[in-house]
């Protein structure tokens, strides 16, 4: 029992923590009485004290920190940008010690329970023989994979990891309300939740003595590493991600790079010889444990799910060979039906000999006929859902349905009666939350986490708790829009230092255990190459129109800016005009370059458009984003959005309104070169980001030429005027050259000289450092008559090593970085005299075919790098047949 | 009688496969009436890895990749089988409802064992349409036996057999709808309407002694297998309206095709595809 204390009285007092609870549900913070429970005094002084405006400032602090952690959850179904920041009440739930001891217990005992399950359905099947859960349950369940039956996991452990949603009831009894056994998510919200409350409420976080979480996430890496198999002194894990697209995918950003284990989706692993091997651009690189965050039915397109090829061909033989070892185990999704939890009672005094602990929320699975028929005498008072969970599949009320739709849905469960399950609606509990009407009370549910640390299941000492939207409304869902907050468990005031297990995270995350290796995957080499070339590509999108702009302001030519003249000239040398062109007044060819400029900028029908080009780079750089820097994918976020709010005005205006933009352009995108410089490390990654971006502005600066010399007029200036002025070289050319405008000093200026960063010669001998940078080949590499001896130092390239097998007489430079020498070479041996030189029409024919011929090597360039570093086969089923 | 079978299925492919893993299930069953003699997996180009274990349902799989470089592939299983008429018994006198509530007590290893094949399964699930299509056939007190020959009989008389009228992916209801089909799909109808009853039905793979008097031999077969409580199981072939006897060889069982598929993988490139197959059963003299 709660003590009436004389500091009680005090709180409420203060006018601030004004908050009411309804009498109908539990409050988490406050007694029928309205005084705040024992275990939240210390909180409630402290929100009290501070009043609603410091409390509302403090929230937005903690949106921001969330902003800058770039902490996201994705929305099924939300077209516009799938990301939404995460949302977190300042408010923690407050969980008092010995309470939480009890429930510490009962999720141990639960998960040791489900794991003892899950092995018997998986190998023994005496609980089916026994009787003590139902063979209907496990035969008709999609989510039993035969293909995983009698795959016994290192050490008996199927559940590595398992989390329960908790809800508590009017009278204070907390209900499990749904075992999450697959792939639990959660843990990284809850300790970035963690950082963000401790951040808001430092002086309460004090003063509770709130029991840390850090050490939880080392025992869990721990625990991971002692499960893999072979029990090598470093086995390597890898957290398997179903994509960027997943809802949780922050989270398992995060945690790869808490835990210091690569992120990979499905194509980035092999399978040869019934082992697991990473593909990263220095080889195949053996896996001895996958962490995996997609559903067990999607892992291997071979043996399990047949309509989905985003996991590992070969990925069950590979575990049923014990060469690798996946957490959580194969199969384990059974134990997510809602229907096992009408048998656990019974389970956990057969299995382990003890009462549950805690129990499930009242469940009657309707295979069996006795609880159907309570079933649908009680329709009304019951929630119906799918016994086997499965997308599209929502739970129904009947308390909301006609008569009609009632005896319908009667119907359909006594012709598949396995498929229903009926539950008992919990009203769940209240807690405060601070929302813009003041701290109002909202209905939350708790989930908690529990993973294997080699003896039994541990507990994490806290939890995520996610609230309802409305205050009237009884669902929770992170999807459907709610929030989220910190929880605290109570502990005493010299279990361990709070402040030092706040910043014990970060150590944590710089040091590490042991600093891993984390090799490149070739898909992303692929990615970071196109971030490359779309960065370039937006670049120098800007920097034509920023340079021809002035041509719509000045009938003369000023100087040195660009005159209408040689803007539509340039123009129509890139292709941009069309070809029946022929203005006549001076107010014509204006109108016609603000029409092309405008198109330039954001037109989306024109694949070439900055806009396209930037809806390209954020799509190479989603599947980056646990790679680049949280300030680069800030930058990246925000070119976005600039440009998703395209300015819906017509003409002058418009172009005023898309200059003002291009110019905010410019500077985020120089942020962005910078950030990429200054904050990637140097390694093979960012070679390939370099060699993206020179061998595209190495294309761009031949377009220019091209049309501005080859096609342009036979009186260069001009033409050399504005091209000078977009590739920002006219200072250096006119320290060197002054005004005197020749074709040659052009060409020495832009194509030549190596100096010059703008120059085609300069990003060629770019391209040739950055690829003598790159991992060479093994000679032995992967020749398929070699493969037996040597599989496990392969090379990562399927599809070019058969094609062009690595000849060991050949010399040493992979093919890339031999062409891109050739290219170099040919540039060198040229005389810019020579490509001056104009034939009898005038024209500058040398120069144009070597121009050419330029891009044409180029192109090769591009491809043979795609073919030798990334791995572009498709993977396709092979077609059955009767 | 014995026989060799030769089963070819032959892959090409428009673009290089770079590499492949597959699953074969080529291996006839060792049974009472059927004696494997010998039996091989011949796999061009040479598969890197090969190995061969055994399924849920007891099948026996071929597992291989090939890691060479290839635009066609071949995967081919030989085998001699012996295999002995099946003798006309005297059906037990069970009530299909009696077979109904057998299962559902799953009180014996047999009827627990069978007990899974009530339920649906990924190409297979009961529905209305199916069990209107088999009431005919279960009035009430019905012996099971006659019940389910009656049943095999209307698909024969009411379904046309149309070689490549379907592909796998053609849903089952659409199969019913048209009433037209190979023999995957009889096979496929009839489990369904037997679940549809609550009954347990498996689907059958195998070989077709080649002769102009039955249907389906120039490919592999499928057949139904039904529980008789106090016999076992009972071929039905519903493609060809009789009890599979020495002619039927049986290679492989499951819920559905998906379980049973003979050759199935996934192949890293590729671009389209062909595939073609080729069975070859012919009686042979013993040494």
């Amino acid at each position: 029992m709660e003590k009436l204390s004389t500091s009680e009285t005090a709180i409420p007092k203060s006018p601030q923590w004004r908050y009411q609870a309804p009498s109908a549900y539990w409050d988490e913070a406050v007694r029928p009485s309205g005084m705040p429970r024992h275990h939240w005094r210390k909180l409630a002084v402290a929100v009290g004290r501070m009043g609603a405006e410091e409390l509302t400032r403090r929230w937005q602090a903690g949106q921001h920190l969330i902003q800058a952690h770039g902490i996201t959850y994705n929305v099924y179904g939300d077209s516009q940008g799938m990301e939404r920041p995460w949302s977190l009440d300042p408010i923690p739930l407050v969980i008092d010690g010995a309470e939480w001891a009890q429930l510490e217990r009962a999720i141990s005992q639960r998960a040791t329970l489900l794991n003892q399950v899950l092995a018997d359905l998986y190998g023994g099947q005496q609980l089916i023989q026994r009787r003590q859960f139902p063979a209907a349950l496990l035969f008709a369940s999609p989510h039993f994979l035969r293909p995983c039956y009698g795959v016994q996991p290192p050490g008996g452990v199927f559940l590595h990891s398992y989390a329960a949603d908790l809800a508590r009831s009017e009278d204070g009894q907390w209900w499990v309300i749904s075992d999450r056994t697959q792939a639990p998510s959660g843990i990284g919200y809850a300790l970035e939740n963690r950082l963000v409350s401790a951040r808001t409420l430092p002086s309460a976080f004090d003063q509770c003595h709130v029991r840390p979480l850090n050490r939880f996430l080392d025992q869990t890496r721990e625990a991971l590493l002692h499960l893999a198999p072979n029990r090598r002194t470093n086995p390597r894990v890898v957290l398997l991600t179903a994509g960027p697209n997943n809802e949780t995918y922050f989270e398992q950003s995060f945690l790869a790079r808490h835990w210091g284990f690569p992120l990979v989706e499905g194509a980035d692993l092999t399978v040869r010889d019934h082992r697991v091997f990473l593909k990263t651009l220095s080889g195949l690189e053996p896996v001895d444990m996958v962490l995996r965050r997609m559903d067990d039915a999607f892992c291997d397109p071979l043996e399990l799910r047949g309509d989905s090829l985003l996991g590992v061909p070969g990925f069950t033989q590979a575990v049923r060979c014990g060469h690798v070892a996946v957490a959580n185990a194969l199969g384990t999704g059974l134990m997510e039906t809602s229907a096992h939890m009408a048998f656990l009672r019974g389970l956990c005094k057969h299995v382990l000999g003890e009462d549950l602990q805690l129990p499930s929320v009242a469940t009657w699975w309707c295979g069996d006929e006795g609880p159907r028929r309570y079933v649908i005498e009680h329709l009304e008072e019951l929630v119906i859902k799918p016994a086997f969970p499965q997308p599209g599949k929502n739970p129904l009320f009947p308390s909301f349905m006609d008569a009609a739709a009632r005896q319908d849905l009667i119907r359909r469960i006594q012709a598949d009666p396995e498929q229903f399950v009926a539950q008992e609606q919990v009203a769940l509990s209240t807690a405060p939350v601070r929302t813009a009407e003041g701290i109002t009370p909202r209905h939350i549910v708790m989930r908690i986490f529990a993973t294997w640390d080699g003896h039994s299941y541990n507990v994490m000492p806290g939890g995520l708790t996610r609230v309802s939207k409305e205050a009237s409304s009884p669902v929770v869902s992170m999807q459907m829009g709610g929030g989220s907050k910190d929880t605290w468990v109570l502990g005493s005031a010299g279990e361990e230092a709070p402040a030092a297990a706040l910043t014990a995270i970060k150590i944590s995350r710089a040091a590490g255990n042991s600093p891993p290796r984390v090799e490149l995957p070739s898909r992303v080499a692929d990615h970071l190459f196109w971030l490359g070339r779309y960065s370039e590509r937006v670049e120098s999108g800007v920097r034509l129109v920023r340079a021809l702009l002035p041509g719509l302001s000045s009938e003369e030519d000023f100087g040195q800016t660009v005159s209408l003249e040689s803007a539509l000239q340039l123009l129509s040398g890139l292709g941009y005009l069309p070809e029946d062109f022929a203005p006549s007044s001076i107010a014509q060819k204006r109108w016609q370059l603000n029409q092309v400029l405008s198109a330039m900028i954001s037109d989306p029908s024109r694949g070439s458009s900055i806009g396209r080009n930037l809806q390209n780079l954020r799509r190479v750089a989603w599947p980056l984003k646990e790679r680049l820097s949280q300030d680069t994918w800030r930058v990246v976020q925000q070119l976005d959005r600039d440009f998703s709010i395209a300015p819906s005005l017509r003409g002058e205006l418009r172009l005023t309104a898309q200059m003002s933009l291009l110019d905010r352009v410019v500077v985020v995108l120089s942020a962005f070169s910078g950030l990429l410089g200054e904050n990637t490390t140097r390694s093979h990654g960012w070679r390939f980001l370099e060699i993206g971006r020179r061998l595209e502005r190495c294309w761009q600066t031949a377009d220019l030429l091209l049309a501005a010399l080859v096609h342009g007029p036979f009186d260069i200036e001009p033409a050399a005027t504005a091209l000078l002025s977009i590739a920002d070289s006219s200072i250096t050319y006119r320290a060197r050259y002054f005004t005197e405008f020749r074709t040659e000093y052009v060409l020495e200026a832009l194509l030549a000289d190596e100096s010059n960063p703008r120059s085609i010669g300069f990003q060629l001998a770019s391209l040739v450092e950055h690829m003598s940078g790159l991992p060479g080949y093994h000679p032995t590499a992967f020749h398929p008559t070699a493969f037996q001896a040597t599989a496990f130092q392969a090379t990562a390239f399927e599809g070019t090593a058969f094609t062009a097998p690595p000849d060991p007489t050949e010399a040493d430079a992979p093919l890339p970085l031999r062409l891109a020498e050739r290219i170099l070479g040919d540039l060198r041996r040229s005389s810019m005299d020579d490509l001056a030189e104009r034939d009898a029409q005038g024209n500058l024919a040398v120069l144009e075919s070597f121009l050419r011929r330029l891009e044409g090597s180029l192109h090769d360039l591009s491809e043979l790098l795609t073919a030798h570093h990334f791995n572009h086969l498709m993977v396709a089923r092979m077609s059955a047949v009767p | 009688m014995l026989y060799q079978a030769t089963h070819t299925t032959l892959y090409t492919y428009d673009q290089p496969v770079s590499h492949c893993l597959s699953e074969a299930r080529l291996t006839p069953r060792a049974l009472p009436r059927q004696r494997v003699l010998r039996t091989r997996i011949d796999v061009h180009p040479e598969p890197a890895v090969f190995d061969q274990r055994q399924d849920y349902f007891g099948n026996q799989v071929s597992a291989f990749s090939v890691f060479r470089a290839h635009d066609r592939l071949t995967a081919t299983g030989t085998s001699i089988v012996e295999v002995l008429p099946w003798q006309q018994p005297v059906f037990p006198a069970i009530a299909w409802e009696q077979a109904q509530q057998a299962l559902s007590a799953h009180l014996d290893a047999d009827l627990m064992a069978a007990y899974e094949f009530v339920f649906d399964s990924p190409f297979v699930a009961a529905s209305a349409g199916l069990a209107e299509y088999a009431r005919p056939s279960f009035g009430a007190g019905r012996n099971l036996a006659e019940a389910v020959q009656e049943l095999s009989h209307r698909i024969h008389e009411e379904f046309r057999y149309k070689p490549k009228s379907t592909s796998i992916e053609v849903p089952l209801h659409d199969v019913l709808r048209r009433r037209e089909g190979v023999c995957q799909d009889f096979a496929h109808v009839m489990i369904g309407a037997l679940r549809s009853w609550h009954l347990a039905a498996r689907y059958v793979s195998g070989y077709l002694r080649s002769g102009a008097d039955v249907t389906g031999a120039e490919a592999s077969h499928a057949w139904v297998s039904v529980l008789i409580p106090g016999y076992g199981w009972l071929d039905l072939d519903p493609t060809n309206d009789m009890i599979p006897s020495d002619g039927h060889i049986t290679v492989a069982w499951g819920r559905d095709y998906g379980d049973v598929t003979p050759v199935k993988g996934i192949t890293l490139g590729g671009g389209g595809q062909k595939v073609d197959v080729e069975v070859r059963v012919t009686p042979v003299t013993a040494e």
